[in-house]
């Protein structure tokens, strides 16, 4: 029982750093804007169709380019929708957000059709990890690093460099940067973009895992919304360690009561919400007392 | 004056009402005349988004074909086709209502989940409006959930079982289930539970996975500690692709087969050639040898429209929808009860014997087809072997859909 127990805690944490990907863009998003982007899972989604299309056309190293193909159009969208919901209702932005996603997820199925495209790891990633129980696929590793290494960056980017303080500062005070003579909207349509880049990074890398379906934004939308809640609205910190969490506890009631996996995570954050409202590590947002 | 005023109220709210039911006399009557002379209505509800969006997609090409090979019209009056989403139970529920109230139409095809179909189907017994399930394998369908109003195409799970069984024994006697948690996913274990000591198999595991799960990850590592000789899964649509792509990443293809019943083209064609394995239960597969001539011309027809050949899906809704079609022209009316008695009676006899829907708990009866993915698969859509059908004679095909009374049917009159 012991062995199991540790082979589902190990794979879940695996499947945590997917989840935490997936989240961290849908946190950092309302944190700098004060958005709650519901169309996160549509960009999670064109992350992974572009990349099947670069994958397609040019073979695995141009899969590369669709994070930033993803942050530009993030970044138009930004410029010609977004922009418009700052400052209004919270529940404007959830129903225009959501709408935008069954836009790009009704897009995606005129593009490429509705049934799923056929992704699979590339073949230097083929192949298992074994030790003892244990059992970890090569790719699964390589994804664990490249969320650690995005994670990294993403923290170093928006802790040590003056663009990520400005992003964190507009973020906190729009009016005193903009006072301050930065230009607050270019900084804005930068930071959905980046938040876009950050899904679609997560479905680049979950492509060869899950089925390249335009229904897989919602199989992500979903996760990232209960990590975020529970990790704390806007805390990267919170979505890393919620994240995770997440994944274990799917991973356990997996081996316990397969039929609640799905209920699961939504009876942690129903728990931990009890416990702590804000979040693990929600913090007192000004702007939304 | 006071009676008067309200003898002349009471005239002119009289004369109004009188008024309001001259109008609505004349809509219904208008309404008659363009059910009599204007196009014919037929519904479709197929799912457009969520993972049986490709099912979906499928289905509605298959029936739309029927449709087209038929001129586009029936009794000589042109048919509209109206598609609405199948999107889950209620929001089926809710569009079947919704043709019948809002489109006005005269009967459906629909209703790919076995969950969606019982849901839809309360709705045609009682509006009473034929309504043909080209998917949907849970027994009670047609068992004890059946109704006079409701028909399907699909094998039901104790036969697509019952075929798969002697390949799961030829497998090993260790068997593992994973299944979806709803009706169909509760229909197999039932039905294979039943017979697991008949083909000397025991059970060593189950897992009852929910809808839309998108990594099967933790599940694979259960069945891996569970150590059976063959797993048998239940899976539907996307689900089944999610699975067996990561049945393959976790190098399981070639340690444990795999087998399933009810399963589709685009389940495979959405994981590619590299992760797909096992031996199926199907309803119809496009590259069968045994295929009939019409069969033939639908293939033709659907690859020249489509640009691919058709899955079993739009078999499912081709075979559904030309039922339909031959019926309504059998009754040579567009009345319901004339439709459902002519559809009870339909026959469709290019086969070796004749598929028909059966009278006392409209099942289609015609054997669905076990097929194997092939070793090396070399060509785009054709990841197929047949192996055999479930029944190979008419009279094993009968006793193979059950007796009336292990059927549990109790119908109404029309």
């Amino acid at each position: 029982m012991l062995e199991s127990l540790l082979s589902q805690a190990v794979n879940g944490l695996v499947l945590g750093f997917i989840y935490v990907l997936i989240a961290v863009g849908l946190s950092i998003t309302f944190g700098l804007l004060g958005i709650i982007n519901f169309a996160h899972g549509a960009f999670f989604a064109l992350g992974a169709y572009v990349a099947y299309q670069l994958y397609q056309m040019f073979g695995w190293p141009a899969v590369v380019f669709a994070p930033i193909i993803v942050g530009v159009v993030g970044m138009v969208v930004e410029v010609v929708l977004i922009r418009r919901l700052y400052g209004k209702e919270p529940l404007i932005s959830l129903i225009v957000t959501f709408a935008l996603g069954l836009l790009i997820e009704a897009l995606i199925r005129v593009f490429w059709g509705s049934d799923g495209k056929p992704l699979s790891p590339p073949s230097a990633l083929t192949g298992v990890f074994e030790y003892g129980p244990l059992l970890i696929t090569n790719y699964r590793v390589a994804v664990l690093l490249a969320t650690a290494l995005t994670l990294a960056a993403l923290w170093a980017f928006l802790s040590y460099t003056p663009y990520g303080r400005i992003l964190r500062a507009g973020g906190r005070d729009p009016e005193m940067v903009d006072m301050l003579g930065i230009n607050l909207p270019r900084l804005l349509t930068a930071a959905f973009g980046l938040g876009c880049a950050i899904a679609a990074i997560a479905g680049v890398l979950a492509g060869p895992l899950w089925t390249v379906s335009p229904s897989m934004a919602t199989n992500a939308i979903m996760p990232a919304f209960v990590v975020v809640a529970i990790g704390g609205l806007g805390s990267f910190r919170g979505a890393v360690f919620a994240g995770l969490a997440v994944g274990v506890v799917i991973s356990l009631t997996i081996q316990f009561k397969p039929d609640a996996a799905a209920a699961s995570m939504y009876a942690f954050m129903f728990l931990m919400l009890l416990l702590r409202p804000r979040g693990l590590f929600g913090e007192r947002w000004e702007r939304f007392e | 004056m006071n009676e008067s005023h309200t003898m002349s109220a009471c005239g002119s709210i009289g004369a109004r009402a009188g008024l309001v039911a001259l109008v609505f006399g004349l809509a219904a009557s208008f309404g008659a005349l363009a059910q009599t002379s204007g196009p014919i209505k037929i519904g479709m509800i197929y799912a457009k988004q969520g993972p049986s969006a490709s099912l979906g997609e499928f289905l509605a090409h298959g029936t739309e074909l029927a449709l087209g090979q038929a001129g586009n019209n029936v009794l000589g009056r042109p048919v509209e086709l109206t598609w609405l989403d199948e999107a889950d139970p209620q929001v089926a529920q809710q569009n079947m209502q919704k043709a019948i109230n809002e489109y006005k139409v005269i009967a459906v095809v629909g209703g790919n989940s076995s969950a969606s179909a019982l849901a839809m189907m309360s709705v045609a017994s009682r509006e009473k409006i034929p309504l043909i399930l080209p998917g949907a394998a849970a027994s009670e369908i047609t068992g004890k959930n059946c109704n006079r109003y409701t028909f399907r195409t699909q094998a039901t799970v104790p036969v697509q079982m019952r075929g798969l069984m002697p390949y799961v024994s030829q497998l090993g006697k260790k068997v593992y289930f994973i299944t979806p948690s709803y009706a169909f996913g509760q229909d197999i274990l039932r039905s294979s539970r039943a017979m697991l000591k008949e083909v000397g198999l025991t059970e060593v595991g189950t897992d009852e996975v929910p809808v839309n799960t998108a990594d099967y990850s933790s599940y694979i590592l259960k069945i891996r500690q569970a150590k059976p000789d063959v797993v048998v899964g239940g899976l539907v649509g996307l689900d089944l692709s999610n699975f067996l792509k990561q049945w393959n990443e976790l190098g399981m293809k070639d340690k444990i087969p795999f087998v399933e019943i009810a399963v589709s083209d685009t389940d495979f064609w959405n994981v590619g050639p590299v992760a797909s394995t096992g031996i199926y239960v199907k309803p119809w597969y496009y590259n069968n040898p045994d295929n009939t001539s019409s069969e033939k011309k639908f293939v033709a027809d659907f690859t020249n429209k489509y640009g691919r050949p058709p899955s079993d899906k739009a078999w499912s809704g081709w075979i559904a929808m030309r039922s339909l079609l031959e019926s309504i022209e059998q009754a040579n009316s567009t009345d319901s009860a004339a439709i459902i008695t002519a559809l009870e009676k339909w026959r469709y006899t290019e086969g070796k014997f004749p598929a028909f829907y059966r009278e006392w708990d409209h099942q289609l009866i015609k054997p669905a087809v076990i097929v194997q993915i092939k070793k090396d698969i070399t060509d785009k859509w054709d990841y197929f072997n047949v192996l055999k059908l479930t029944s190979d004679t008419e009279a094993e095909t009968a006793k193979s859909f059950g007796t009336r009374e292990e059927i549990g049917c109790k119908m109404g009159p029309i």
